[in-house]
């Protein structure tokens, strides 16, 4: 290992030993700012998980107490997002399969009426139109395929996790995720060429 | 059996260049440059993924400071919780230890005292069991009324 990379990880490993040590505390200020810093992508994985903003936003608070509750349990060897989404993921599918035991997509029947609400942009109104016309496209897009497809797709490409990381965030071994991507890019490429013609 | 080379392809594209050997890399390239099929999955791809990137899907402060404040009250009754706990944990080892120290004496008080009154053995050691576990049963008769008052408080404030 050259000098850079073993500073990067001596860095990523010195980072994720003092946020180990906070949850270890409860420190309500690691706590603070571990929220302000993951907010955006905790819950456009939790939005994209159950395609629906009000129920990624409980699950986003949810997410956050049980991170407190379990704080001691959190292995700094490992990327504290790959830790945060596992705890997002199983409380989501936990609550799912409480709510309706068939699967992820159950919640897909709900989706009329639901919008990802796309924060407010400065841009001037008619690339606000264009941006929202985008993202709305692309998330029709996402939600019309499997909820394990759209995860993995979510998790690789909107959040940079490696393989190995979204292998261990939803449990599944590494070749499934390598299948699921495949898959899900394949549902997803012919879904936003004919919304784009 | 030999694999489909344009499945193959694409599969690897969709890993996203991330995790391919060096031979898988230089077998990529090789195919792309020979299949325009391939090349324009691999471009519609690329595509896809600046696409998602440029979603935006963000949280808002009021559900950000929500959650802190949330995260904050949950923490300091945790904190609450866990120092109660410490204080029944050490009130159970100070009872222990002053029971162990103080029953033999006592023990021999009682006898004195059923001498000293000429009363016969068992009564005596009646008298010793009663006044031995009367703290522990006025305890559990307080901690059980508490204990229906609270669940008897949070019913009717659920209610």
């Amino acid at each position: 290992m050259n000098a850079a990379a073993c500073y990067f990880v001596n860095g990523m490993e010195s980072e994720t030993s003092a946020i180990a040590r906070g949850l270890r505390r409860r420190d309500p200020d690691v706590l603070d700012r571990l929220i302000e810093q993951y907010q955006h992508r905790l819950l456009r994985y939790l939005v994209y998980l159950t395609s629906n903003r009000e129920l990624a936003e409980d699950m986003f608070q949810e997410t956050w107490i049980r991170v407190l509750e379990r704080g001691h349990q959190y292995d700094p060897k490992y990327e504290f997002s790959t830790w945060l989404f596992s705890i997002a993921r199983h409380l989501t599918v936990d609550y799912l399969r409480k709510k309706k035991p068939a699967s992820l997509d159950g919640l897909l029947d709900e989706e009329e009426g639901v919008s990802l609400d796309p924060p407010v942009l400065r841009p001037s109104a008619l690339e606000l139109v264009a941006q929202q016309e985008q993202a709305e496209r692309i998330s029709a897009a996402l939600v019309g395929i499997a909820a394990e497809y759209r995860e993995a797709i979510v998790l690789r490409f909107q959040e940079g996790l490696a393989l190995e990381e979204i292998a261990a965030v939803t449990g599944a071994p590494l070749g499934t995720v390598k299948s699921r991507l495949y898959r899900g890019l394949n549902a997803l490429l012919p879904r936003l060429k004919g919304a784009q013609a | 059996m030999i694999r489909d080379p344009h499945q193959q392809a694409r599969e690897l594209i969709a890993c996203g260049g991330q995790g391919l050997t060096d031979s898988q890399q230089t077998g990529l390239r090789a195919h792309l440059d020979g299949c325009a099929l391939c090349r324009d999955y691999a471009a519609a791809a690329e595509q896809l993924v600046r696409s998602l990137r440029s979603v935006p899907v963000a949280a808002n402060l009021a559900l950000v400071r929500t959650t802190q404040m949330r995260v904050r009250l949950h923490a300091q009754q945790l904190r609450q919780r866990q120092e109660r706990l410490w204080l029944i944990w050490m009130s159970c080892v100070l009872v222990g230890l002053s029971a162990a120290i103080t029953t033999p004496f006592l023990w021999r008080g009682f006898q004195w005292l059923g001498e000293w009154a000429r009363v016969s053995s068992p009564v005596w050691q009646v008298g010793f069991m009663v006044f031995w576990i009367s703290p522990a049963l006025v305890a559990s008769l307080l901690f059980l009324a508490r204990g229906i008052h609270l669940s008897d408080t949070n019913g009717t404030s659920r209610g």
